[in-house]
C-alpha cells in the first residue's frame, strides 16, 4: 500500500513552518523560520504576518526538496485554523487554498492545541497521558477521556510562556533564540529564592519591584520565577492525574522544551510510578509537522476541509475538536494491535 | 470598469454613507487562475461589514475588486491587508503553479 503523505502549514504566532509527515509519524522535512525582536519587544500581528508573508514559499520549497517528494505525491494538504494571531494564521490558510486548487488536493483545518498533543504521543510514544499544554499562548491540563482531548485545568489570565516572555522584556533579555530559553540559562547562576505570588498574573510586576530595591539579581528572579511557575503546574498535574487515574505525563508546547520544567515533573512522575514523556525544541515549539500530522489523522479517518470552510479562528478550544482516530485508533498503521486504549 | 461588476449587492441601507471607495485589478491571463484567487480570498469576509464592504468578481482573466467603506482610515485598513494577502496568493500561484520545476 502506498504511504499516505500530508504537508503542513504552522503559523499561529511568531514561527512559520512547514512540515512534511507519513501517517507512521515519520517526519521527512520540518523547516521552520522564528520572528525574532528586539530585546524588550513582544512580537506584534501585524509585523509577524509580515514576516510569515516573507518566508513562507521558501519553506514550502525546503520542505519538498528535503523530504524528496513531489506534489503528486501529497495526499492533503494542513494548516492551523486555530487558536493563534488572526493575521499570521491567515497566511498559512491562503496559502494552503491556493495550493488545494493548483494540486488538487483536499485541505484538513487543524487545531494547533490537540497537533501538540498528537506530535507529543507520536515522538515519545506515550499512549494515554495526561498532558501538560505550556507555551505563550496556552497552559492547559488536558487528557483523553470519550473521544475528546477534555481539558482539566488551565491559566484563565495569561499563560505561563507568556508571564515569561513578559518578564524577559522587562529584564530586555534577548529574544534569541526564545525569552524562556535565555531565562533559563539565567535561572541557573541563581543562588536565592525570592517568594513571589502563587499565581500567574502580578508574578512578572512583583518580581520587577523586587529587582528594582535591589533585593536580589536577575538571576535570581529567574530562578524564582521558573520554580514557583513550574511548580504551580506540577502540583495541578499530579491532581489531574489522581483525578483521571492516569499515570504517564506528556509535556508539550514551547515551554516544554525547559529542562528545569521537565526534571520537577520527572520526579512528581518517578513518586507516583509513573513515567515522563518530553520532547526537544525541535518538535516542542510550534513546527509545520505536527499539523501535517494531525491533519492526516483526521483525512485517514474521512475528514476533509471544503475550501469554502477553510477559515481560521483565533479562538478555538481543544475540546471542541473530535479525536476521531482516537475512537478507530487507525493511526497504528503497523498492524500491532494496542490494548487499553481509550479506556 | 464598474460596469463589468457582476456581485449583486444585497440592501445597502441608505442611512449608510459608503462614500468612499476604491477599484483594483489584476490581470491573471486566464479565468482558471484568476478564479483559484477569486476562490482563496473569498473565504475571508470583511471583519466590518458595517464599515467596509468588499466586492470580488472575475472576467477575461482579471479578478476585479471594489471596495466602499464609511471612512477612509477604514478603506486604507481593509485595502492595505488585502493587498498584502492577494500579493501572497499571487506568489503561491507563479512560484508553484505552472512552470514548477524539481
Amino acid at each position: 500500500m502506498k504511504r499516505m503523505i500530508a504537508l503542513g502549514f504552522e503559523g499561529s504566532a511568531n514561527k512559520i513552518g512547514v512540515g512534511v509527515v507519513t501517517l507512521d509519524g515519520t517526519i521527512l522535512s520540518n523547516p521552520r523560520h522564528t520572528y525574532i525582536t528586539p530585546p524588550g519587544h513582544g512580537f506584534l500581528p501585524r509585523e509577524t504576518a509580515h514576516h510569515h508573508l516573507q518566508h513562507v514559499l521558501p519553506l514550502i520549497k525546503s520542505a519538498l526538496e528535503t523530504a524528496q517528494i513531489t506534489p503528486e505525491e501529497i495526499d492533503c494538504i494542513c494548516y492551523t485554523k486555530g487558536p493563534g494571531m488572526g493575521a499570521p494564521l491567515q497566511v498559512s490558510a491562503v496559502v494552503v487554498r491556493i495550493l488545494s486548487q493548483l494540486w488538487k488536493k483536499p485541505i484538513v483545518a487543524v487545531n494547533h492545541c490537540v497537533a501538540h498533543i498528537e506530535m507529543g504521543r507520536v515522538v515519545t510514544g506515550a499512549e494515554d497521558p495526561v498532558v501538560l499544554y505550556v507555551s505563550g499562548g496556552n497552559t492547559q491540563v488536558i487528557a483523553y477521556s470519550e473521544g475528546r482531548y477534555r481539558i482539566f485545568g488551565e491559566t484563565i489570565d495569561i499563560a505561563v510562556g507568556n508571564c515569561l516572555d513578559r518578564f524577559a522584556r522587562v529584564l530586555t533579555l534577548s529574544n534569541d533564540p526564545s525569552p524562556g530559553y535565555n531565562i533559563e540559562q539565567l535561572a541557573k547562576k541563581g543562588t536565592q529564592f525570592l517568594d513571589l505570588p502563587y499565581a500567574v498574573k502580578g508574578m512578572d510586576a512583583t518580581a520587577v519591584e523586587k529587582l528594582k530595591n535591589n533585593e536580589c539579581t536577575p538571576a535570581d528572579l529567574c530562578y524564582s520565577l521558573q520554580e514557583t511557575l513550574f511548580a504551580m503546574l506540577v502540583e495541578i498535574t499530579e491532581r489531574a492525574m489522581a483525578h483521571c487515574d492516569k499515570k504517564d505525563v506528556l509535556i508539550v508546547g514551547g515551554v516544554g522544551c525547559n529542562e528545569r520544567l521537565q526534571d520537577m515533573m520527572r520526579i512528581m512522575c518517578s513518586e507516583r510510578g509513573g513515567r515522563l514523556f518530553a520532547t526537544d525544541d525541535r518538535y516542542c515549539i510550534d513546527n509545520g509537522a505536527m499539523i501535517a500530522y494531525t491533519g492526516l489523522l483526521a483525512y485517514a479517518n474521512g475528514t476533509v476541509t471544503p475550501l469554502e470552510e477553510s477559515t481560521f479562528t483565533q479562538r478555538f478550544r481543544t475540546d471542541e475538536v473530535q479525536a476521531i482516530w482516537r475512537e478507530k485508533n487507525v493511526s497504528d498503521t503497523n498492524g500491532k494491535v494496542e490494548d487499553g486504549v481509550c479506556s | 470598469m464598474d460596469s463589468i461588476l457582476s456581485d449583486v449587492t444585497d440592501g445597502v441601507t441608505s442611512s449608510q454613507p459608503w462614500e468612499f471607495s476604491c477599484d483594483l485589478e489584476v490581470d491573471y491571463g486566464t479565468d482558471e487562475y484568476a478564479n483559484m484567487v477569486y476562490s482563496a480570498l473569498a473565504v475571508d469576509k470583511e471583519l466590518q461589514p458595517d464599515k467596509v464592504k468588499r466586492q470580488m468578481s472575475v472576467s477575461e482573466g482579471k479578478l476585479i475588486v471594489h471596495f466602499e467603506a464609511v471612512e477612509a482610515r477604514f478603506l486604507r485598513a481593509s485595502y492595505s491587508s488585502f493587498l498584502d494577502i492577494l500579493t501572497l496568493a499571487t506568489k503561491t500561484l507563479e512560484e508553484f503553479g505552472l512552470g514548477m520545476k524539481f
